[in-house]
């Protein structure tokens, strides 16, 4: 055990032994540096673009970029997915060093990190409203898609919020028509737990899932009576505790209050709700049209899930429902290969490719035409689409701080931990930032 | 041994190898290189990202201004912040006492001579060598609030483990003791192996109990181990950041906010990456002045074998 403090290097040893270092060093920078894309001197080597986008995109976008390689075999796309979270630490800190993907995932409106106009703020998102498909986007929609009259965003249509539910559940409870109105709402309920089958799953324990019951009644309860809302409470105007905000949170704990919902909703995660309608357990859930897909998964047959519109108000005609912009994608102003990521977007916004990945995610396709499809899900939403629809209420909110601290709120007062007045004024003041 | 003379003799019979360099001291050229490499990947962009700390820097874009000290008053307005570091401290406390006194317990059951301790020692180590997501992952499915699975199942109590406000911080701390026991046990088994032997015997002779020997023999002699324990176990719960941002992200509301998990959302979330700098800054110095106290107090209490 003593040779090793007794051992002597000679300098040719030391010198052999830092060099093999330095070889190794240099050998390993060498590997790291290697995917450079080529655009001046490489004709001969395909151009590599990088999307990196959220899982609900992967479906869509897998079909959409293996068309495209028929289409244009000289670019290759490489795509990276992960959920909402990881995506918008990845990216955000992609965009603040400067060398974000040529294509990435931007969230519609305003009101989130990673949403269209925050990011075109900071001048990183290419204008594209150069392309055809850009005249086209529906005038309700334009505040999803552009900044200052630009259009930054690409995406395939809209989803809407709902009741997702289990029509074998409906059945065996005697229900035969989905509710119109509040009241009925309100006698389904009581009709399916009496049968005992938990009226509506609530996930509260994953975040987004909070905000959705909110969602589905702020439409009636403060859009039906004022649609100007949203400018007026940018004015300072309005606020969130003088306006029907208040009757929706009201309405989402009479919900709780009736035992309407599953025990314990804020230990529940989004996952074990979709199980819980899916398997019947439960007979619905307030959700995005677009995790369809992910309730179909884990039924027995895919056709026992169906969609009605939340009735959020006491008489029909009074009844609006949510219905936004899905996540889309941009280009990064300061890409290498800027013009053949536009070039992609622009291939995206053809009208087949937009029917494609709108039936993807059970979306409504942004515009239509003979071939689009409507997933029959979503059918009972059209007729709203056209004047009784408001945006999801976050693309409208000033900054990213208000739909964090209303995932919060909804916790607590889920928890009786605070009051609805305590609630409303906390989101206020986030609004105020 | 021989290795004492041989250190003794080398600068005189030694063949100078270093020329006219023999006045530097050999260890410090070794060094280098890795102080170098240190200096370039952390010293310098941790130094570099303080300065961030004092401007409104939104994390993208070339837009931001020095802001002087306004994010660190900030802080002391904020509810949430503020809430986040009595969350931080509690969960701390808990898990340096709660881990340790769990770890040596196992360190001192799996000591004596079983025939099946090196199979248990696997056992209780197993858990640190997961991830900590993928525990936070695994124990939600055990925290279920369904009265018929997981733990509820286990104990037939139907408890909403990580959707109470009052109790989600306490179940954290649960999953943290139980994937990191293991880890102070290993080092409290080192120093519980490099207890000569003699010193038990002579205390034996003397007369002492199975509890003088542990008071008077084994836990003075312990101090080594229980020192590197509890700076360990304090430095990570106070940046502690994957169990929760797994298991509640935070919630329900803000009831198991940390600092990591706030500075994380301000910076990521909000789009305020001076002010979350200037939270991070406040975390390291907070956490760096705890180890040096800690690490002042323990020492002074350690004794010579």
């Amino acid at each position: 055990m003593t040779d090793l403090r007794e051992a002597r290097m000679s300098r040719a040893q030391f010198f052999r032994m830092m060099g093999g270092l330095a070889a190794a060093a240099a050998a390993t920078a060498a590997c790291s540096t290697k995917p450079q894309t080529t655009t001046a001197q490489g004709q001969q080597t395909a151009t590599q673009l990088k999307f990196v986008g959220v899982a609900d995109q992967k479906a869509a976008m897998d079909q959409l970029v293996a068309a495209y390689k028929q289409v244009k075999p000289g670019v290759s796309l490489t795509t990276t997915f992960a959920p909402t979270d990881q995506v918008q630490t990845s990216v955000r800190t992609q965009l603040g060093a400067g060398n974000a993907p040529d294509l990435h995932v931007v969230y519609p409106g305003d009101g989130s990190a990673m949403s269209m106009s925050q990011i075109a703020k900071a001048g990183l998102l290419a204008d594209l409203s150069d392309q055809a498909w850009t005249q086209t986007i529906p005038t309700g929609f334009k505040p999803a898609f552009q900044n200052d009259g630009k259009t930054y965003m690409y995406s395939a249509g809209s989803s809407v919020i709902g009741a997702v539910y289990n029509t074998k559940a409906f059945q065996k409870a005697g229900i035969d028509a989905p509710p119109t109105t509040w009241t009925e709402f309100l006698a389904v309920c009581d009709k399916l737990k009496k049968a005992g089958i938990t009226p509506i799953a609530l996930g509260a324990q994953t975040p987004w899932v909070t905000q959705l019951i909110t969602y589905a009644l702020v439409p009636s309860t403060v859009y039906a009576k004022d649609p100007t809302f949203d400018d007026k409470q940018r004015a300072g105007q309005t606020s969130f505790a003088q306006s029907g905000w208040r009757q929706a949170m009201e309405m989402y704990l009479e919900l709780q209050k009736r035992g309407f919902f599953n025990d314990n909703p804020n230990g529940t995660t989004f996952e074990q709700q979709t199980s819980m309608v899916a398997t019947g357990k439960a007979a619905m859930a307030i959700q995005v049209s677009a995790v369809l897909p992910d309730f179909r998964k884990s039924a027995t047959s895919p056709s026992d899930l169906s969609m009605f519109p939340v009735p959020g108000a006491d008489s029909a005609d009074q009844v609006w429902i949510p219905a936004g912009v899905v996540v889309g994608l941009g280009a990064s102003a300061k890409g290498k290969n800027l013009a053949e990521a536009k070039a992609f977007i622009d291939f995206l916004g053809k009208q087949e490719n937009i029917n494609l990945w709108a039936k993807a995610i059970s979306a409504i396709p942004l515009t239509q035409d003979a071939s689009s499809t409507i997933d029959p899900a979503v059918q009972s939403f059209l007729p709203f689409t056209k004047d009784r629809a408001v945006p999801f209420m976050d693309q409208r909110w000033p900054n990213a701080e208000v739909q964090p601290v209303h995932f919060a709120v909804v916790q607590e007062l889920l928890a009786g931990k605070i009051k609805i007045d305590d609630a409303l004024k906390k989101m206020d003041e986030a609004y105020a930032k | 041994m021989t290795a004492n003379i041989a250190r003794g003799s080398l600068p005189s019979t030694a063949r100078k190898p270093w020329g006219r360099f023999s006045s530097l001291s050999p260890s410090w050229v070794f060094a280098l290189p890795a102080l170098l490499v240190y200096a370039a990947v952390v010293l310098y962009p941790s130094l570099a990202g303080m300065v961030y700390a004092f401007t409104d820097w939104s994390g993208i874009g070339e837009d931001k201004s020095f802001v002087g000290l306004a994010n660190l008053t900030a802080m002391l307005h904020d509810e949430q912040a503020m809430g986040s570091i009595g969350n931080t401290l509690l969960l701390t406390v808990t898990i340096v006492a709660v881990q340790n006194g769990v770890g040596l317990l196992l360190a001192l059951g799996v000591h004596v001579k079983l025939r099946s301790r090196a199979v248990l020692r696997v056992v209780f180590f197993a858990p640190v060598v997961v991830s900590p997501v993928m525990v936070a992952f695994l124990w939600k499915y055990i925290y279920n609030p369904d009265p018929a699975a997981g733990l509820n199942g286990l104990l037939g109590t139907h408890i909403d483990w990580l959707g109470d406000p009052s109790l989600a911080l306490w179940s954290i701390a649960g999953t943290v003791v139980w994937q990191y026991a293991g880890y102070s046990m290993v080092i409290f088994l080192a120093g519980l192996e490099g207890i000569p032997p003699e010193l038990h015997e002579a205390a034996m002779i003397d007369g002492a109990g199975t509890w003088q020997r542990f008071r008077y023999v084994t836990w003075p002699l312990l101090a080594p181990s229980l020192t590197i324990n509890l700076m360990l176990s304090t430095i990570g719960g106070l940046k502690l950041f994957d169990q929760v941002f797994a298991a509640t992200n935070g919630g329900p509301g803000y009831a198991t906010e940390t600092l990591s998990t706030v500075l994380y959302k301000q910076a990521f979330v909000f789009g305020k990456f001076g002010y979350s700098t200037a939270i991070a800054l406040v975390l390291a110095l907070f956490v760096a002045a705890v180890s040096m106290v800690q690490l002042y107090y323990l020492r002074n209490r350690e004794v010579a074998q």
